[in-house]
């Protein structure tokens, strides 16, 4: 059976990835953002998962709103990198994994989560921008460490899915992977945020307190998030990091009790740049969920 | 009626974008969006005028897209992320829609940030 290695969440601002395109690394600006991602690239390659199931959104790339899917599963064997109009990013193309993807959606519809499929659709920087810092790839074949799962929610076009609803599919996915009947590693990775928007005259608008506050609860109170109106994330972090939803997905997809084992927080300009990794906690190990008579 | 975005409005300088704006600003993002297109791009970068004209936008879509008016272009019902795509064709930073959207000079808006450098 398929089992869950663990969870990462993580900004994906393309500056994430231009300081790797750009050779970046060890730039006193960027340096600190680097290194944040450096204990992440170990842990996964200690895990060495199989697949990274990833929900992260589409930016108008290869979506555009003559169909806008809410909740959307890549099921193909193979995913390019998205020209998103300065040319593509010189990395090879992500390997997916149709058998995984195919028995999510399968579990997911039988679940009532009524996911729309694609295939055929270069990702852009809501998944690439984190992943060559974090999953360092070799330029020749086989490509990546292993294979992705990637699955797009709309957080661009209101009416978006609920926090709730993001939670929920996280759960989802969570009884999927683990109906899985080959052996395969998986790691669950929620991307976004946190606090930023870059639209309007309030572009610039950060709010540390609050994304403190926000990796303090997705970690011991997620469900108190999950009551959160899109509104309240927009007011509290600004417009775009309403896709810090992202992280309730991942989350709802792990242990009820969740180890946090890394986290980084960087804020140079207008994104607070964030990476964390969750290890799983089994309910025999949860203090909280132990009966009394479970200890005698 | 969206409960999740119940008094959004009143937050000062954010402008959601909705399906609503999604149908009425159609062409417009649709015209951005296609920067993404290599044929589209060209066809852009070698003459917009004659680009524009094709895509039958608006005097005021031209003129926003001509100036690179990127509030202008926020308030009008272009979401962001097609306004990046332009900024990419362009080759400029984001930087610099930033400090347009919050109407200041580059250097007013990076006083204003942790390590102006990163951008």
């Amino acid at each position: 059976m398929a089992r869950i290695l663990g969870g990462i969440g993580t900004s994906h601002v393309p500056s994430i990835g231009m300081t790797y395109d750009r050779g970046l690394i060890e730039n006193p600006d960027w340096k600190p953002l680097a290194d944040g991602y450096k204990p992440v690239a170990q842990w996964l390659a200690d895990r060495a998962p199989d697949v990274l199931v990833f929900f992260y959104n589409d930016h108008v790339t290869s979506f555009f709103f003559d169909l806008y899917p809410t909740f959307a599963l890549g099921v193909g064997e193979s995913f390019d990198i998205a020209d998103e109009g300065a040319g593509r990013r010189r990395l090879p193309n992500l390997r997916g994994h149709p058998a995984l993807a195919q028995h999510l959606a399968e579990s997911l519809v039988n679940d009532e989560f009524d996911i729309a499929t694609f295939q055929d659709r270069p990702l852009d920087h809501g998944c690439n921008s984190p992943l060559t810092l974090m999953w360092p790839h070799q330029a020749q074949e086989p490509h990546w460490p292993g294979a992705i799962v990637p699955i797009a929610v709309n957080v661009l076009q209101y009416p978006l899915p609920t926090p709730r609803r993001c939670w929920r599919l996280g759960q989802a996915v969570r009884r999927a992977v683990l109906s899985y009947p080959e052996d395969l590693g998986v790691v669950i990775v929620g991307t976004g945020g946190l606090s930023h928007q870059v639209h309007g005259e309030r572009t610039g608008f950060n709010n540390t307190a609050w994304d403190h506050e926000f990796l303090d609860r997705i970690v011991h109170d997620p469900v108190s998030l999950t009551r959160l109106r899109h509104a309240d994330f927009v007011e509290r972090g600004g417009a775009e990091s309403v896709e810090m939803i992202m992280w309730l997905a991942m989350r709802g997809a792990l242990s009820e009790v969740i180890r946090p084992v890394h986290q980084n927080y960087y804020l140079p300009l207008v994104t607070a740049m964030t990476v964390a990794v969750y290890e799983e906690v089994p309910a025999a190990a949860d203090s909280r969920s132990t009966a009394p008579e479970a200890v005698a | 009626m969206n409960p999740q975005v119940d008094g959004i409005e009143k937050l000062p300088g954010t402008y959601a974008f909705d399906v609503g704006t999604g149908v009425r600003r159609y062409r417009i993002n649709r015209y951005l969006w296609q920067l993404t297109q290599p044929a589209h791009r060209e066809a852009f970068k070698a003459d917009p005028e004659a680009s524009f004209e094709r895509a039958g936008l608006t005097a005021e879509e031209r003129r926003l897209i001509r100036e690179r008016d990127w509030l202008g272009l926020v308030r009008y019902g272009a979401i962001f992320f097609v306004c990046e795509k332009l900024a990419r064709v362009d080759r400029i930073p984001n930087a610099d829609m930033y400090a347009a959207m919050r109407k200041e000079t580059m250097d007013t808006f990076l006083a204003t940030r942790n390590v102006p450098g990163a951008r």
